[in-house]
């Protein structure tokens, strides 16, 4: 079990960084994510518009969306998005967006 | 003093509940698996300690636990302990153990926490033993009674109940093969450039690891984009694309032959020429070795790996390469199960020296490279990650040694961990699959 700090409050995560309660995700906690696990150290409006993308998807069907549907509805183009997020949609932005570890996301 | 075990705090209600009866059934699949060979393997060793430095988990911990010859022992006390004579009658005398709640902690610990199943103890073993094979038979018993660690059951559960192992819903899977086919149009300036799907009577059955789907399908428009300059006949399945079985780590021999019978089910369907396995290890492994095996089935079909059938596109001139394209240095990492236990070992090799301008190996390789420390399951197993990435530490100083930018890897199971391990180590490298380099190096006709 790892967390990470989100002004000065605890937040658990699981040994590879994922949320272990993603109901406790907040702006801040995505901050904080980004910072720790992706070496961001400000969120850019491109990413914000990732991270709603995956967690408006994932609100509704509790899974991660494929990259498909994260170009589709942000409009970037995919290499855009390995680059926004260098370790990728589902270590880097699912975990950001405070999803828990996509399912055989191995 | 009992050991205690962290790693296994989320698995401890669980073990807890185990009744006797549990255990029996444990043991009675655990004696079904193991056949003549295996018996013979399991009263072999004679505890040189040769296998110790092959591990990397024992090169990073040297503790006891983590010597392969160690885990070998404690799936061979277990043996002797119900199985043997001496070890029911006098089991003291030859250290026979039962299979009892200490034990499966012990085997959840050191099976599952410690063991990538690569293989490297059993080349390395004095005398020959299929180490791998008896601690995936260990494996298997503790699946019979629900205790494969959770990450790596529900991505076995994922596959069985959805049809793949990230749960992709088949609109989604024939969405993204669209987009990539209007992608493949736009890049050979082609409108009739395709991904065929459920195509019959062609050469190729195409597979894919789900992950590329979901998250990274530039290598799937690679490998489209070769088959377009090769001319070849091909399809994906719309419903059978899933080339990964982790039923081969969890052990469960049932679980596994239901998921490799799915593409021999689409392959006749559809009178395919030939399985075609992606840049997958353990995939590679399970359906061109062991499925055959699970499933008591004579393959009527070659099965073959994207790599054999690469390597042919240009020893037959089907393909043209520029290498100056690929300029920065590529080293490659070997995956343990197409490598060491698979037997592709060359192709990958010819197909570099033909695709980059500056490939160097990292030393040692080919069957004696090291695992990346993501097989075995161990990137589904997040209870056990810590290890993971510190094992992988030997792969990270290799890679450096090398002083490669880009590392290749036929597996996108050891891609996944190389981006860990990339972060981790901060070693600064792309990571791509051969089919990527391939398709970068392309002289489109």
């Amino acid at each position: 079990m790892g967390n990470i700090d989100v002004n000065g409050q605890n937040v658990a995560t699981n040994e590879e960084g994922f949320l272990l309660d993603p109901d406790v995700w907040s702006q801040a906690v995505a901050a904080a994510l980004a910072k720790k696990e992706e070496g961001i150290k400000s969120l850019s409006e491109d990413h914000w518009a990732v991270i709603d993308c995956i967690r408006e998807y994932y609100t509704e069907k509790q899974q991660a969306p494929m990259v498909r549907k994260i170009c589709q509805q942000t409009g970037f183009p995919l290499k855009y998005i390995y680059q926004l997020f260098p370790s990728g949609p589902a270590k880097g932005a699912c975990k950001v967006a405070g999803l828990p570890k996509p399912d055989g996301c191995v | 003093m009992t050991p205690s075990f962290p790693a296994l705090t989320i698995m401890e209600a669980k073990i807890r509940q185990l009744t006797e009866k549990d255990l029996e059934r444990a043991l009675q699949v655990f004696r079904r698996s193991l056949d003549h060979e295996a018996s013979a393997y399991l009263n072999s060793c004679v505890h040189c300690g040769l296998c110790d430095v092959s591990c990397h988990y024992f090169l990073t911990y040297h503790d006891l636990e983590s010597m392969p010859a160690y885990k070998l022992k404690l799936v061979t006390d277990v043996f002797k302990g119900h199985f043997s004579r001496l070890g029911r009658t006098l089991p003291g005398l030859i250290g026979a153990k039962k299979l009892d709640h200490a034990m499966i902690r012990a085997w959840l610990d050191s099976l599952f926490g410690r063991c990538s199943l690569c293989g490297r103890c059993s080349i390395n073993c004095s005398i020959g033993i299929n180490i791998t094979q008896l601690i995936r038979a260990a494996r298997g018993a503790l699946a019979a009674i629900g205790l494969v660690p959770p990450g790596l059951q529900s991505t076995v559960d994922t596959a069985i109940q959805k049809g793949n192992n990230m749960g992709i819903p088949r609109e989604d899977w024939l969405e993204t093969v669209e987009w990539l086919e209007e992608e493949l149009q736009a890049e050979v300036d082609d409108p009739s450039a395709r991904l065929p799907l459920d195509e019959p009577d062609v050469n190729l059955f195409y597979t894919i690891n789900p992950r590329e789907a979901m998250f990274f399908p530039l290598s799937i428009l690679a490998a489209a984009k070769i088959f377009y300059a090769a001319g070849e006949s091909w399809t994906f399945s719309r419903e059978n694309y899933d080339v990964t079985n982790y039923g081969l780590y969890s052990g469960d021999d049932a679980v596994a032959g239901t998921l490799s019978n799915r593409l021999v089910e689409s392959m006749l369907a559809l009178k395919a020429g030939t399985l075609v396995l992606a840049e997958c290890g353990h995939g590679f492994n399970s359906n061109r070795w062991e499925a055959p095996e699970w499933l008591s089935k004579h393959y009527p079909f070659p099965v073959k790996s994207v790599l054999e059938i690469v390597a042919d596109y240009i020893r037959d001139g089907r393909i043209r390469l520029d290498p100056s394209r690929n300029s920065k240095t590529v080293t490659l990492h070997d995956p343990c199960n197409l490598v060491r236990l698979g037997g592709i070992i060359e192709e990958q090799r010819f197909i570099l020296r033909h695709a980059v301008a500056d490939f160097v190996e990292m030393t040692p390789n080919r069957e004696k490279n090291y695992c990346c420390g993501g097989g075995g399951g161990q990137l589904a197993m997040t209870n056990f990650a810590e290890r993971r990435l510190e094992a992988g530490r030997i792969k990270a100083d290799q890679v450096r040694a090398t002083g490669a930018e880009v590392v290749v890897t036929p597996c996108h199971n050891c891609i996944d961990q190389f981006m860990e391990l990339n972060k981790h180590y901060q070693l600064g490298i792309e990571i791509k699959t051969v089919c990527e380099m391939v398709a970068e190096a392309l002289i489109l006709p």
